[in-house]
């Protein structure tokens, strides 16, 4: 199972390799979230990794575009362009493709919309078009009808978990024979509302007297995620099947699953090292593989307080026999959500070179994890990916160089 | 899924690994619990009527299936008030399951949870809003955003278990709930879990309801699945569960068969958001694909528990899906249409029908529609009415569900003995 195509909308720019320029630097990039609407609290989080503005003319007509929500736009347009770097013609996917996509808050601003449309104008009054652009899955839908992708079109749900699930999704439809490729991803939108809720939650990242704005996985001194939007799209497809096509294969991805912890709070990260380290060991060992034939480690600490706490557990008591493995923490550089992380699984998978640990300046004594200082990558053993999720959620994944 | 290369032989199962339904919860308009929903199925008669969730005052339309007041034990813990109404549905369908399948929480080693939902706590987090923007109002609290995700339903039910396996929420529209249970059929078959526990919940909110009305998609009276006269569909609530294992644990432990989950079939007909293809294409190859991944021939269908909205486009794609797939034969199958009892429960639809197909291949009966309504005389559709049908011989049911943004979902089971 490999990946042959790859397409992003970021902060960056478009495509991946404008996320593995900054990763390379080190060089994240946050704007100032919009606050005329009131709802940030005075002294809360104020950046951001918003999609600026992007000429997507050559991915998406304006005519197509006007009719679709930001992430259903973010996703078409990272679709496609993941189906070109592949070779394949854009649009007419067939009806042996299949749509893995997932998202944790789906299209908000469109929602939110049309909720004020309802309390403050009358139910009545209620837009078709918003209501249609509004459930989670119309990004996913709009890659599929963009693309004529008509095999199964499925969209995941499991907040900072869920890249790693669609991944998991697609790779099995893949491999079982279902469907010949996949297009697997993340999408999502950052609207001030939302923003500001997860500031208000104590989530994001803030400044200090004495530290700017910023994510710092790892870091003694986190205190919380950059939130950010986007979209990142893989195409799957088994290896044999791609290189007989002439398809350069980027990774390969060995296994995916994942577990729960279940003392977290419905919106808050558990303490749950114990269930998350033997649900990861099970995974493992289904595969076939021991610590020992890790090279990389791609983490999916954010800045979190108790999230890279419970993430530094989790690696610590999995690796408990032996070294740890560098890490990689890329959410200093792309934030959280938006599909910047599976753009660093892959990147890493295929041995791209990382940058220095954004945020990073001191170690915490509690976590005893120091991200890799950047530099060239190992060349050897298998990359695992780890994403925990607030409220439980855990997924997993292994990868390697193809 | 399967890794790659390096697994013992007893994650590469030579066939398909057999997978039993052991264990039903559900909340519905009809109650809470799988005994009052069977009780209206097996009767006919409809739990739509007027309902409150909402202040629908300035619609058109005032109908709905609520789910009643409860849960009606004094045994569930006071907490459970603070979660959403979806979380709330889906913790008692869960524990329901899981008590007829003769399990208990906690729920160790490897079991997951597959859920689907199209709301989550999209009513909560509504009150949230109503609260945030009134400029006199009272505070607008952050509880009532703590169950908006659409993961909470499956993360509430996994966290009241103690589940620490694979938790996964599908929200794909009307196909969610579908889609989950398709997700734990493969999880079971390749060994990642031993025991799956899928279904989805949802709840009425003011956004699905304006949503549909604006779409002009719901029928001012109780919803007529394929009739003649239909006029679109009815919105209900609530959650369906099934507990999942492999047939050999199942039969080692000891429990009940109620039956097996053959195989699952998906697709997507991208061609618009929310109009079907008119020549039901898209839907059939989920039939097809359902079919093959059972390894059933299609002369073995003798049910289908229909998606069946009541809206003239999708009831009409739907049939000539049947059509295209079963030829002439496709008029002797008989079907039922939940949803004219239940309504819509949306994202939960596939997991509230998957119970009630297997309640009716158990029952070895098809339960009626509610109301005698001429069916669209353009259908050649056996839709039961009236009376429930007996089904005779060797049973496979098909449950059909058909989402927004052309999602489709085909589950198939049988009887246990009947495989």
């Amino acid at each position: 199972m490999v990946i042959t195509g790859t397409g992003a909308v970021s902060c960056f720019g478009l495509g991946l390799e404008p996320i593995a320029a900054a990763l390379l630097a080190g060089e994240p990039r946050l704007t100032e979230v919009e606050r005329p609407a009131g709802y940030h609290r005075p002294d809360g989080a104020r950046l951001a990794a918003l999609v600026g503005a992007l000429d997507v003319g050559a991915w998406l007509p304006p005519g197509s575009g006007r009719r679709m929500s930001p992430p259903s736009r973010f996703a078409v347009v990272a679709a496609r362009m993941a189906l070109r770097s592949a070779s394949l013609e854009d649009d007419r996917a067939g009806s042996d493709t299949a749509v893995f996509l997932s998202t944790a808050f789906g299209p908000a601003s469109f929602s939110e919309k049309l909720y004020r449309s309802i309390v403050t104008e009358g139910p009545e009054t209620a837009s078709p078009f918003l209501f249609t652009e509004c459930v989670a899955n119309a990004p996913a839908a709009q890659v599929a009808i963009a693309c004529g992708a008509r095999g199964p079109s499925v969209t995941s749900v499991q907040r900072e978990a869920s890249a790693l699930v669609a991944l998991g999704h697609g790779a099995s439809e893949v491999r079982s024979g279902r469907s010949s490729r996949a297009l697997v991803g993340v999408v999502d939108e950052l609207p001030p509302l939302a923003h500001a809720i997860l500031d208000r939650y104590g989530a994001l990242a803030r400044a200090s007297p004495t530290w700017p704005e910023a994510a710092r996985p790892y870091d003694r001194h986190r205190n919380g995620f950059a939130a950010s939007e986007g979209a990142t799209m893989l195409l799957l497809e088994e290896e044999k099947a791609a290189r007989d096509r002439g398809a350069r294969p980027l990774a390969r991805v060995r296994a995916c699953g994942g577990g729960f912890d279940p003392t977290a709070s419905r919106v808050g990260w558990g303490t749950g090292v114990v269930a998350l380290r033997e649900g990861l060991r099970r995974f493992l060992e289904r595969a076939g593989v021991g610590p020992g034939d890790l090279g990389l480690v791609v983490s999916g600490a954010s800045g979190s307080v108790a999230g890279d706490r419970l993430e530094a557990g989790v690696l610590r008591s999995v690796f408990e026999v032996g070294p740890l493995p560098k890490v990689l923490a890329p959410k200093g550089v792309t934030g959280e959500y938006g599909g910047g992380f599976l753009a660093s699984v892959a990147l890493a998978a295929e041995r791209r070179p990382f940058g220095p640990p954004v945020g990073f300046a001191e170690a915490d004594p509690d976590l005893g994890i120091v991200p890799h200082a950047g530099g060239p990558l190992p060349p050897d053993g298998l990359v695992l990916a780890l994403s925990l999720a607030a409220g439980g959620g855990a997924s997993w994944a292994l990868l390697e160089k193809a | 899924m399967l890794p790659e290369g390096g697994a013992s032989p007893a994650h590469e199962p030579s066939a398909p690994r057999r997978v039993a339904v052991t264990g039903l919860g559900a909340v519905s308009a009809a109650g809470w619990g799988v005994a009052p929903l069977w009780r209206v199925l097996r009767e006919g008669q409809t739990a739509l009527g007027p309902f409150s969730r909402i202040d629908h005052t300035r619609h058109r339309t005032h109908l709905a299936g609520q789910v009643p007041a409860g849960p009606p034990s004094a045994s569930w813990p006071r907490a459970i008030a603070r979660l959403s109404f979806s979380e709330r549905f889906a913790l008692f369908a869960a524990r329901e399951a899981i008590a007829q399948a003769g399990l208990a929480a906690p729920l160790e080693g490897p079991v997951g949870v597959f859920f689907g939902t199209s709301t989550g706590g999209l009513l909560e987090s509504g009150w949230f809003l109503d609260r945030l923007w009134a400029p006199d109002g009272p505070r607008a609290g952050l509880h009532l955003m703590a169950g908006h995700q659409l993961n909470a339903p499956g993360d509430a039910v996994a966290r009241d278990l103690a589940i620490t396996g694979p938790v996964e929420t599908i929200s794909s529209a009307c196909a969610s709930a579908a889609l989950a249970i398709a997700a734990a059929l493969r999880a079971l078959r390749e060994g990642e879990v031993e025991v799956a526990i899928a279904g989805g919940a949802d709840c009425l909110c003011a956004t699905t309801y304006a949503g549909f009305n604006s779409l002009r998609s719901i029928d001012e009276s109780p919803c007529r699945p394929f009739g003649e006269d239909r006029r679109g569909l009815s919105l209900g609530e609530g959650a369906g569960v099934l507990v999942l294992e492999s047939l050999d644990r199942a039969l080692g432990r000891g429990a009940t068969v109620r039956a097996e989950l053959l195989g699952a079939g998906a697709s997507c007909d991208a061609s618009h958001m929310t109009a079907p293809l008119e020549s039901g294409q898209g839907a059939a190859s989920a039939l097809r694909s359902a079919l093959a991944d059972a390894a059933v021939p299609k002369e073995r269908v003798g049910y289908i528990n229909a998606h069946g909205t009541g809206t003239v486009l999708n009831d009409a794609a739907e049939w000539a899906a049947y059509a295209a797939t079963f030829g002439e034969r496709a008029s002797k199958i008989p079907v039922s249409a939940t949803k004219s009892i239940l309504g819509h429960l949306l994202g939960s639809s596939g997991a509230i029908e998957a119970v009630a197909t297997v309640l009716c291949l158990e029952a070895r009966l098809a339960h009626p529609a509610a109301g005698h309504e001429p069916v669209d005389s353009r259908f050649g559709i056996d839709l039961v009415q009236g009376e429930p049908r007996n089904l005779d011989g060797d049973q496979v049911g098909l449950s059909t569900s058909l989402g927004f943004g052309g999602a489709n979902a085909v589950l198939v089971f049988s009887r246990h003995e009947a495989v």
